[in-house]
């Protein structure tokens, strides 16, 4: 027994790739519907999109890319079905290039296929704008003179919804979904904290560790965190009788729970087998 | 469906098979990924910098769009005869007069249009030097412009948010914040490197050290969590383009990538074992 436990220690990591692929691949052909319970962080994230007054204005913020698209996308859709179920209009920006198009997907599937809403009046999307922070330094004081045109190339002041926008003042609530630099951090440094706009912000994992400390000063409402914090934002959209099935990111808890499980157990076996190899060496 | 869907199909299944083929061992195939991923993001890179930053923002305030160059004093004509020069040179990128958009003219980013230049200049030994006076200008501007965000919403306001009352509130409340502060107390210790860490300041370093570990173990957490997401947003699209309306891409790449990979390994065995 000894032996075999020792032996596990040091078995060929492709064998280990192979579990975990089986692992993921089988509870997303064949879902358990393990339940979601949602967190008090989404919760709050939740609650703070809950508590923006209707018809007020929203910046949501697309700083993401396709690498890290099945993380962020799905927050990003549940916060748009939330945002313009309320009857909130929403600015969009994008700090990362690859955001435009992230941008442009998610509304494509939300606001025009689902909501059917009129782009100029309902929502509009700014585009990409290079210079991270600087640029949301620059919109704190000046939208026009950051954003002269939009991502459909129409001039800024013939928009609708910018009517009245000339900076970040005029907003009243930003959204931050953000997969890195520049991101949550720097809304929170040039924008949300020195004009004191209520921000929450959805974040990638590996994220939560930098950006929690901000959530537990006030300095963001909550967080989305990751893809089973996007699994709790859909979860709470269906218990709030917002939107009648849960999405993407909810679909694929039972494989990140799965998973989760084994590589807990991977820990343990490899604990296990070290130890036991320890003492025999030990005695030796 | 339309062909180009279906062929971006097989090619986003070719390159993610491609990439993980690499846990099996190296091979041409995930060599083959590897480089057109350098590729494709040298020129992805290279073109969004181009045209989302240096043409509307550097070429669109030095020389905007105007109607009748005719119109314009003096100067402005002799300085859009160098535009006319560029447009001369490249009709698509320097259209006729001028860069179109609603920037304003402001001849101080001629400044920017320098450092830039001598940027490049690093690239000639012999003036490589004029490259660190666009350097010195992109470390100040940094550093100016993150100091106050820095001070504001790290320090500051994390010192704010660090002043927890530790009675009047619940039990649970309270011991969070105990832990809270104690971690932030010891762990600032820990990094205070002016005084041996022995005796008494020992103990509470080593305390805080616990407190890091911890924090690592988090982060280490959120990590495996972060990439199994990622695996499981790969996988969700594999299955995706298994169906029968892109051709079966996922199965078809998959056996013949296997069997391709089974051939080249038993090639390799018979090559040493000759």
């Amino acid at each position: 027994m000894s032996k075999f436990l020792e032996n596990l220690g040091s078995i060929d990591r492709r064998y280990i790739f192979l579990i975990i692929a089986i692992v993921v691949f089988l509870p997303l052909i064949f879902p358990l519907g393990l339940p979601v319970e949602p967190t008090n962080l989404t919760i709050d994230a939740f609650n703070a999109v809950d508590n923006i007054p209707k018809n007020e204005k929203v910046l949501v913020s697309f700083d993401y890319g396709p690498s890290t698209k099945p993380e962020i996308h799905p927050m990003a859709i549940a916060v748009l079905r939330h945002l313009f179920t309320k009857g909130n209009r929403v600015i969009i920006t994008c700090l990362w290039p690859d955001g435009l198009f992230m941008a442009r997907q998610a509304l494509q599937q939300v606001a025009i296929e689902e909501f059917d809403l009129t782009y100029g009046v309902d929502y509009c999307n700014l585009g990409y704008r290079p210079g991270n922070e600087a640029v949301i330094k620059g919109i704190t004081r000046s939208f026009p003179a950051n954003f002269t045109v939009d991502s459909r190339a129409i001039k800024i002041k013939e928009i609708p919804l910018m009517d009245g926008v000339q900076s970040l003042k005029n907003i009243g609530f930003i959204f931050s979904l953000s997969a890195g630099y520049p991101g949550s951090k720097e809304w929170v440094q040039y924008a949300s904290d020195p004009l004191k706009i209520k921000t929450s912000t959805g974040v990638t994992s590996i994220q939560v560790n930098e950006i929690l400390p901000f959530v537990k000063s006030g300095q963001l409402q909550g967080i989305v965190a990751g893809m089973p914090g996007a699994a709790e934002y859909e979860q709470l959209l269906v218990n709030n009788d917002i939107h009648p099935v849960i999405g993407k990111a909810g679909k694929s808890m039972d494989a990140q729970s799965i998973a989760h499980l084994v590589i807990v157990l991977f820990i343990v076996i490899g604990n296990i087998s070290y130890f036991v190899k320890r003492k025999k060496e030990k005695k030796y | 469906m339309s062909f180009g869907n279906i062929f971006g199909a097989w090619v986003s299944v070719f390159l993610t098979l491609a990439i993980l083929s690499y846990l099996y061992k190296d091979n041409p195939f995930y060599k083959v990924a590897e480089h057109i991923y350098v590729g494709v993001s040298a020129a992805y890179w290279g073109t969004i910098a181009f045209w989302n930053q240096v043409w509307p923002n550097l070429f669109g305030r030095l020389w905007p769009y105007v109607d009748d160059q005719s119109t314009l004093s003096k100067f402005n004509q002799f300085w859009y005869k160098i535009y006319n020069g560029l447009h001369w040179f490249s009709h698509n990128v320097f259209p006729e007069n001028g860069i179109p958009g609603d920037q304003q003219q402001n001849l101080w980013y001629i400044i920017a249009f320098f450092l830039g230049l001598f940027m490049l200049a690093r690239l000639i030994p012999s003036i490589n030097w004029l490259g660190r006076w666009s350097l010195a200008y992109v470390v100040g501007m940094a550093a100016g412009l993150r100091i106050y965000g820095f001070m504001s919403s790290n320090v500051i306001a994390q010192i704010h948010g660090s002043l927890l009352p530790l009675w009047g509130e619940s039990l649970g409340t309270v011991i969070n914040n105990l832990v809270l502060i104690v971690g932030t107390v010891t762990g600032l210790f820990y990094f205070f490197f002016s005084v041996e860490h022995k005796g008494i300041f020992g103990k509470i370093s080593r305390v805080g050290i616990h407190f890091l570990m911890i924090s690592f173990g988090a982060s280490f957490g959120f990590a495996v969590m972060g990439r199994i997401s990622l695996l499981i947003g790969r996988f969700n699209k594999l299955i995706e383009y298994s169906h029968k309306q892109y051709g079966y891409a996922t199965l078809i790449l998959l056996v013949a990538m296997v069997a391709t990979l089974l051939i080249l390994n038993l090639k390799k065995t018979e090559e040493v074992t000759e």
